[in-house]
């Protein structure tokens, strides 16, 4: 039998089709009387990753980022220390993408105590208010993502709350060299901690490439503190010419990855703008007078509403700042001008 | 470093500028570069003055 159909009363039916390739599949139903109902986070806003599939670069636009403590694709930022890396969107990704971020270490030094070798993004916490974290009823989440390294062995991702003083080292392992692998960890969500539902950072998730010792703990548990791998971890950031990419991010709520939760262009961009906003220029964005005939501003409206009033920079075509007027949703650059442009422009606001 | 700024206009945004990429840095705690800021004084630090307004 390769499908079953249940008719309605009076009109319409549903089809039970098997899949056309070998081996058992079980779906199991609810085990209450009611309608059925997918599982929480499995429908909406799927993925909290934001840019998962690293196809925004507004920052760089492919160009490479070799300081540490800085934003490579959208909402992925690093940190490296002792050694030297370099960060990239490259076009190199697994099948069905088309992007992925490259760290390579450019000269490889053992990690002294301290230090954070890191890729992560910090999650807001209205984008995570359903997993009840700090709560009884803390939900279990799923991270999923694809890696590609040149260096085998034991990795870590960990999750941190905005305090840094609880902590989940789960951890992975790259097979094979140079080839893309999907991992996947699946984490109980924490019942203990402050972790906030705010503005502010949610959640954290944090790939390590070769942290300090201090950084070590246990794998597979929630610890009280901030740490980032084990000691079985491997340490690429001391490996010259030493890769490690990773694309296809996921965090979803449930005890199983799922399919990437692909959004459209516009959609993942307009994310992406809450924290970052760098409109192209061409010819400058012109304002108009206020005040007199020697005040001029420039009103910048943010294409979506920004986590909140951002840290702006700014090239003024002609005279000197007179002031800002910064919301989350406009920017307004006050200059001593009759003549009001700017030339370049940017609004950050990162967690 | 930071510099504090006077703006002409008493409604607008208090700041303070970065002067390593003279970014604009709003009075609002849940900015983290003006966060970093004030962690900045935290250590004894003191902004450049403001120039005089305009």
């Amino acid at each position: 039998m390769s499908s079953v159909v249940i008719s309605g009363d009076t009109s319409g039916a549903i089809t039970l089709a098997a899949p056309t390739v070998a081996g058992t599949n079980t779906i199991t139903l609810p085990a209450t009387t009611g309608t059925m109902a997918l599982t929480t986070g499995q429908i909406g806003m799927k993925n909290r990753i934001i840019n998962g599939n690293m196809v925004i670069d507004q920052r760089n636009a492919g160009a490479a980022v070799t300081t540490s403590s800085s934003y490579v694709t959208d909402r992925f930022a690093q940190a490296f220390a002792n050694a030297s890396c370099s960060f990239q969107q490259v076009s190199d990704a697994p099948t069905g993408f088309i992007n992925s971020l490259k760290l390579t270490v450019t000269a490889g030094s053992a990690p002294s105590v301290g230090t954070n070798n890191v890729i992560l993004q910090k999650i807001e916490g209205l984008n995570v208010t359903d997993f009840g974290l700090g709560t009884a009823n803390a939900l279990t989440f799923t991270l999923s993502f694809w890696v590609k390294g040149s260096v085998t062995g034991t990795y870590a991702v960990s999750f941190t709350n905005s305090a840094f003083n609880r902590s989940y080292v789960a951890t992975y392992t790259i097979n094979s060299a140079n080839t893309w692998e999907q991992k996947s960890v699946t984490i109980a969500g924490d019942t203990s901690g402050t972790w906030l539902t705010t503005n502010g950072i949610g959640l954290q998730a944090i790939w390590d490439f070769g942290s300090g010792t201090n950084l070590n703990t246990t794998a597979g548990s929630w610890q009280a503190g901030n740490y980032y791998r084990t000691s079985a971890c491997t340490t690429i950031a001391s490996t010259t010419n030493a890769t490690l990419q990773i694309t296809g991010v996921q965090l979803e709520v449930g005890s199983a990855a799922t399919t990437f939760d692909f959004r459209s262009y516009g959609t993942e961009l307009a994310l992406c703008q809450r924290y970052y906003y760098a409109p192209a220029i061409s010819t400058g964005i012109f304002g108009g007078l206020y005040n007199n005939t020697s005040n001029g501003m420039v009103v910048v409206p943010h294409k979506v509403t920004m986590r909140a009033a951002p840290t702006i920079t700014y090239t003024i075509g002609t005279g000197s700042l007179n002031g800002t007027y910064l919301t989350a949703d406009q920017s307004i650059v006050y200059i001593a001008t009759n003549t009001p442009y700017l030339s370049a422009f940017t609004a950050s606001i990162e967690l | 470093m930071y510099k504090l700024f006077n703006s002409i206009d008493a409604n607008a945004t208090k700041i303070v500028i970065r002067t390593t990429d003279g970014a604009c840095i709003p009075f609002d705690s849940a900015n983290t570069d003006y966060q970093a800021y004030l962690a900045w004084v935290a250590q004894g630090n003191t902004p450049l003055p403001a120039e005089e307004t305009k």
